[in-house]
């Protein structure tokens, strides 16, 4: 309890910090472009806190600082762990290589012929299906054996919810300022 | 030795007319003149438990105070369900199944039936269709031909010492073994696969206990004046049987094993040398630990503390013929392992998942709910940005309002507030849909989260950020405004329900 409530704290310490970012800008942003800088500086943010542990982490802050104008927000979140969590970058990158040329050894495997499917089978391909799904869905999780895909998907809902939980406080802080 | 020519009698027993499965049965325990008085044995030994309560002297008290208490709940309740069924020789083929394991239980099979595992026994309770029914067919002509009135026999409590004896040494062994039994019921309750490799393993060993304890009893019956030798016999069988659980990767060596103390067992007759033989069969065992130790690699020395990896390598090795103990199988199966250890992580963290059974089920769940907090992410970062025209927030004012709000409160309230605040996750988009509500009340909440977000993302580019708060209502109508207002509506009501908490951080919390 006590180490979610520094992370959720660390959080909002590093979110503010991608905020004023924007908030310096003398830039004039639509919603939409505010709405995806919030996001990503919220990521950003949450995926610091964990400090490079995981890969859904290691994958956002290197997803986020592939885009040029995206880099000086992930320097400022990150602070002086710029440089040793954006190393992965190049493991990653590889990963992925990897991982597209299995895809495509996937689709060619999808040419055979049918056979009749036992339910053990069917039971295994909707397994993979939905394990191929979550992987699209956790940052990071193409490039990762399943067991540690699970693994990855617990610290990254607990994350998310820590996020969530957070944001939302933010949003209603920020609404009753204006109601006022 | 026999194991093999054993099951296949035994296959054969079921067939083949009552008196002749005895027969062979006991010729390969070498002894075929005490035909009639093992199944006596082994019927009477139901009561070893009953008897024990009555009968047990201080000398034994250590042995059945070793002996975990729920075998006599368990003997107690199963034998009345028993006697009705005894009376009815046709009945009791029919429930064969049942029978076996309760006959486990009657005929001093303390190990398998003891304790929690009996859920264990019952679940696997089609596999002993080989082998218990020779013992209840036997038993039952023989019965037949001795005593022709069950249920007067049943309740019976034996004045005979040497079954308080045996029941002592009984309850000794079944100390000894409960540990590792009761484990086994560990294990095999949480996992559904394991249950089901389980019922192989038991049923292999259980066949190889059956021959071994009647081989015991018909030693026991021919040997009844000398407690010693019988002592001796049951301790080697007793510890043998943990040796079949462990010497999992050696199949043959275990099957050779089982033959030498087999043998040793219908060796040991004289109470003379007994000793010598007792620290010979426990040589052995200990030799055959060792050897499952070293092959193994995981195991842990005590061998009643078994690591989970040896059973199921034990029943992988009984399912495939020794075939896979390789590196690569073991490995899969520590992977297997993790993965469901994970998944019942994952299942006490998301909501609606812990009924769900099925790993695709699961995932579907788990997918469902990292969407929604994806897009929960997504859709307050919409709203941040729309109360807030430009990104310059007044961090001082938000912060200290923010932090006094939520800080107090989280170290504070925090159990209360994490409940309110993730059950208030989904009364975003849903009205006051609970959190631990049904998947579909969630996956229709994500169903109509798409729905109001996508044409969200679609117009915004469109419209400058000035003029975004009256076209925001033009744009999307009903549906975000409705949102939001259940948002307010939301904060309204968690501040009535934190009424109690100072007027401080009452606005800032949800």
């Amino acid at each position: 309890m006590h180490s979610k409530t520094l992370f959720k704290q660390d959080f909002l310490k590093k979110w503010v910090l991608g905020l004023q970012y924007y908030g310096c800008s003398t830039k004039e942003m639509s919603i939409s472009e505010r709405t995806k800088a919030i996001k990503l500086s919220s990521d950003v943010a949450m995926a610091s806190c964990r400090d490079g542990k995981t890969c859904w982490s290691r994958a956002v802050i290197t997803d986020a600082s592939k885009q040029g104008e995206n880099k000086s927000l992930v320097r400022k979140i990150l602070g002086n762990e710029y440089e040793k969590l954006t190393k992965y970058s190049i493991r990653s990158l590889v990963c992925n290589k990897r991982v597209r040329s299995k895809k495509i050894l996937r689709k060619s495997r999808k040419s055979r012929p049918l056979v009749v499917l036992a339910s053990t089978v069917i039971a295994k391909r909707m397994v993979n299906k939905r394990t191929r799904m979550l992987k699209d869905l956790v940052p990071g999780g193409d490039s990762i054996d399943d067991s540690f895909l699970l693994e990855e998907t617990l610290d990254y809902i607990l994350s998310l919810k820590a996020q969530v939980d957070v944001m939302r406080r933010f949003v209603s802080a920020s609404e009753s300022l204006i109601c006022k | 030795m026999e194991n093999e020519k054993f099951f296949g009698v035994n296959e054969t027993n079921i067939t083949t007319p009552l008196s002749q499965p005895p027969l062979s049965f006991f010729k390969s325990s070498q002894r075929p003149s005490d035909l009639l008085l093992p199944s006596n044995n082994c019927f009477l030994n139901l009561n070893w438990e009953n008897s024990m309560d009555h009968q047990q002297s201080a000398q034994f008290e250590s042995a059945l105070s070793s002996m975990v208490s729920s075998p006599t709940n368990i003997a107690s309740s199963s034998s009345p369900s028993q006697l009705p069924s005894r009376e009815d020789s046709f009945v009791i083929r029919e429930l064969i199944g049942r029978l076996g394991s309760i006959c486990n239980s009657g005929s001093g099979r303390g190990d398998i039936c003891s304790g929690g595992t009996f859920s264990s026994n019952t679940s696997c309770y089609t596999t002993p269709l080989d082998s218990p029914p020779k013992l209840n067919l036997s038993m039952m002509d023989q019965q037949h031909g001795n005593l022709p009135h069950f249920p007067s026999l049943v309740p019976l409590p034996t004045p005979d010492p040497g079954f308080a004896e045996r029941a002592a040494r009984f309850s000794c062994f079944t100390g000894q073994f409960g540990p590792e039994m009761s484990y086994r019921s560990t294990t095999n309750t949480p996992r559904v696969d394991n249950g089901r490799l389980s019922r192989v393993s038991s049923n292999k060993d259980f066949g190889l206990e059956m021959e071994m304890r009647s081989g015991f009893n018909a030693v026991s019956r021919s040997t009844t004046p000398d407690n010693a030798g019988l002592r001796d016999e049951s301790s080697a069988l007793s510890e043998q049987i943990p040796v079949d659980d462990e010497a999992n990767l050696k199949g043959p060596r275990k099957r050779k094993a089982a033959s030498k103390a087999k043998s040793k067992t219908s060796a040991i007759d004289d109470a003379n040398n007994s000793n010598a033989k007792r620290s010979k069969a426990g040589e052995a065992v200990e030799a055959n630990g060792t050897n499952s130790i070293n092959t193994e690699g995981k195991e842990t020395k005590n061998t009643e503390k078994v690591v989970p990896e040896p059973l199921k390598d034990y029943i992988h090795v009984r399912a495939r013929r020794g075939q896979a103990t390789d590196s690569h199988s073991l490995a899969e199966r520590v992977r297997r392992e993790k993965i469901s250890e994970r998944m019942k992580f994952l299942q006490d963290l998301v909501p609606g998942c812990n009924k769900v059974t099925g790993k695709a089920v699961m995932l579907d769940e788990i997918i469902n709910y990292v969407q929604s907090l994806q897009r929960q992410v997504e859709f307050l970062s919409m709203k941040l940005a729309t109360v807030n025209p430009r990104l310059d927030f007044n961090m001082e004012a938000l912060l200290s309002k923010d932090i006094r709000g939520s800080m107090p409160q989280l170290s504070g309230v925090y159990p209360l507030d994490s409940s309110a605040a993730s059950g208030g996750a989904f009364t975003y988009v849903h009205d006051s849909s609970p959190q631990q509500g049904p998947p579909q009340l969630q996956n229709e909440a994500a169903q109509y989260f798409v729905n109001s977000s996508d044409p969200g993302l679609r117009l915004f580019p469109l419209d400058g950020f000035g003029e975004a708060a009256s076209q925001f209502a033009a744009f999307w109508g009903d549906d975000l405004e409705s949102v939001v207002q259940m948002g307010f509506s939301q904060n309204q009501s968690g501040i009535s329900i934190d009424g109690s908490l100072p007027s401080a951080h009452m606005k800032v919390e949800l």
